[in-house]
């Protein structure tokens, strides 16, 4: 569904690129995820596959088409949510819908059923002005499925939401993918890549280090451990130990002999922690 | 097309949501209103005589045909209206006859024309006692009238460019740019999409200026071909202006600029020889003035029309593909 192939942008067009010598694949139907800092190239990198950015070296096929030399009917394929919530904050929800809908070639859905989605059905009528952010959010999150995409761009789709309104937007996007929508997802979120995934793509500072799915990349970088919490002396020690090195194994039995425990349980390495041990660098 | 229909609709619907907008809507109907209370007509009288009520009803019907006639209660309310700013005769009786009362600022040959109003009256000549033959050039409409409306119509031109910044600035504002982008309509189609309003205003703002101020047999083909400059005038400023604004406060701080070339171009094109002419030559707003004055005139010829029109064009077009690559990057 995407091919990026040596994909190189610089802004300034000095030679210092924003990305640099960029190459990944997704496959149809699947959940990509793109993660990064902020400033790793991710935006670009989606701008230049979404046409916002002018393609300046490599290729880039978008759902078939090429990148180059786009063509508008590109667009009646994909969707785009942005990480910043752009609706018309003097029109109402339900007119937001209604004037993107008429921009398509493509059959679209109908505006209610999709305010209803997002948790918006009763607030059609209302202004966008007047909603608030996260309210917006999922406005903007909503106008991205208008024309059935088959491609759908997500740009850190649960930023801002409450818990429970972020868990809806991913039942969302999983169920939309299992209709067979590819999924490109931006994110510095680690825990929504994990949830959502079926590959992930790190990247910093323009460079792509990795991609592999979160369940090879635990296997490979991620250490299974087992974390305790005793009482010794009086004092409550917290303590984590390898499940599978031998010392460690001995140590944790011998407490468990010796030792009042408190808490104990495994843990698993998350991706944020693969990313730092792989890249060297935080997400913030 | 039907995607710029979409565009247009979209921003009309809004524009009629903003008290700005609206208000840029109906001024053009607001200003011909307006042209029509403020410019005389020819058949206005320029002097005006005050009376006393019921004094001498006869020579009040008489004068009323040559002159605006305002009747007051006594002599001592006479003076008084006399005594005001603007100027008034009265014909105060006295005797068997009537003394003409005055501040005494008063321009020389008006009170030449009340003292011959008098004396017309006292003498009981009709106008029918006249022998003059009439020629005219079939004129009806003042040259302020002409004037106020040439400058509204400029007007109006720089308010359609404002309602285009307008929607420009909402859509920067929400950047909903980006969004729409990522649909089937090009560049080029929303650009033109968004120019639809703007240019819409100075079309029917100076028809409907023309139309009400009474300049309905004017050449109406050579002042279509000046209006349609206008909507390019219209465009590119709107542009110019929504790109590099990020409010419509700023926006029209930025308008108020264009009243310095737009009133500069007309005090140039009134008050200076033709020696001086040059001077303002680089203003669009110069060539447009002097077109439609020559049409409002009746003195217009399609070679002008379009010379002037053609160099209109001309100069929007260096000034567009001078910022063709802030336009695209303001839109991005």
């Amino acid at each position: 569904m995407i091919k990026v192939k040596g994909l190189n942008h610089s802004y300034k067009k000095d030679g210092k690129y924003a990305v640099n010598n960029v190459n990944f694949e997704v496959a149809e139907g699947e959940i990509f995820g793109f993660l990064g800092p902020s400033g790793a190239g991710k935006s670009t990198t989606q701008n230049i596959m979404t046409g916002l950015l002018q393609l300046q070296e490599g290729e880039v096929t978008v759902a078939g088409y090429d990148v180059k030399h786009i063509k508008n009917e590109m667009f009646n394929q994909i969707g785009m949510s942005f990480e910043q919530s752009n609706v018309y904050s003097k029109m109402t929800a339900k007119e937001n819908l209604d004037f993107y809908r008429k921009l398509f070639d493509v059959e679209t859905r109908e505006p209610q059923d999709l305010l209803d989605l997002v948790g918006l059905g009763d607030k059609g009528n209302i202004r966008a002005g007047e909603f608030s952010k996260g309210m917006k959010h999922r406005l903007t999150f909503a106008r991205s499925m208008i024309n059935n995409p088959t491609l759908w761009f997500l740009d850190e789709p649960t930023t801002g939401l409450d818990p429970s309104i972020a868990a809806d937007i991913k039942d969302i996007i999983r169920r939309e993918n299992k209709k067979g929508v590819t999924v490109f997802l931006t994110t510095h979120n680690m825990y929504i890549a994990d949830e959502l995934c079926d590959r992930v793509a790190f990247i910093v500072d323009g460079d792509i280090k990795l991609i592999d799915s979160p369940k090879n990349l635990k296997l490979q970088y991620g250490e299974q451990l087992v974390e305790v919490e005793y009482i010794k002396d009086g004092d409550v020690v917290k303590e984590s130990f390898s499940t599978i090195k031998t010392e460690d194994k001995n140590q944790l039995k011998d407490i468990i002999d010796k030792y009042e425990i408190q808490t104990m349980h495994t843990k698993e390495a998350t991706l944020e922690e693969i990313f730092i041990k792989v890249t060297g660098r935080g997400l913030k | 097309m039907k995607k710029m229909l979409i565009i247009f609709m979209r921003d009309v619907k809004v524009n009629k949501r903003d008290f700005i907008s609206l208000y840029i809507l109906i001024v053009p109907i607001i200003f011909g209103i307006v042209i029509n209370l403020i410019a005389p007509g020819v058949n206005d009288t320029t002097i005006n005589i005050a009376l006393i009520e019921g004094e001498n009803i006869e020579m009040q019907e008489y004068l009323k045909d040559f002159a605006k006639i305002s009747v007051y209660k006594d002599k001592a309310e006479l003076e008084e209206r006399v005594a005001r700013r603007d100027e008034v005769f009265a014909y105060v009786p006295d005797g068997d006859g009537y003394y003409i009362l005055q501040q005494g600022d008063e321009l020389e040959g008006l009170l030449d024309y009340a003292k011959m109003m008098l004396a017309f009256y006292e003498d009981d000549v009709q106008i029918e006692d006249s022998t003059a033959e009439i020629h005219d050039f079939g004129r009806i409409n003042p040259p302020l009238k002409r004037l106020l409306l040439n400058i509204m119509m400029m007007f109006t031109a720089i308010l359609g460019g404002m309602l285009i910044a307008i929607n420009i600035i909402e859509e920067k504002i929400d950047k909903t740019i980006r969004a729409i982008h990522i649909t089937p309509i090009s560049r080029t189609g929303y650009i033109l999409g968004k120019s639809i309003i703007g240019a819409i205003l100075p079309l029917y703002g100076s028809i409907g200026l023309l139309l009400i101020t009474g300049f309905s047999d004017i050449n109406w083909y050579q002042m279509m071909v000046l209006i349609v400059v206008s909507m390019v005038v219209s465009i590119l400023f709107g542009f110019i202006q929504g790109i590099n604004n990020t409010s419509v406060m700023d926006a029209a701080g930025s308008v108020k600029m264009l009243f310095l070339p737009l009133g500069g171009a007309v005090a140039v094109a009134e008050l200076l020889s033709d020696k001086w002419q040059w001077i303002v030559y680089w203003i669009p707003f110069y060539w447009t003035y002097k077109g439609v004055d020559e049409i409002l005139t009746y003195q217009s010829s399609w070679q002008n029309t379009l010379i002037y029109g053609g160099i209109v064009v001309g100069i929007s077009a260096v000034v567009y593909i001078l910022l063709i690559p802030k336009i695209r990057k303001g839109l991005e």
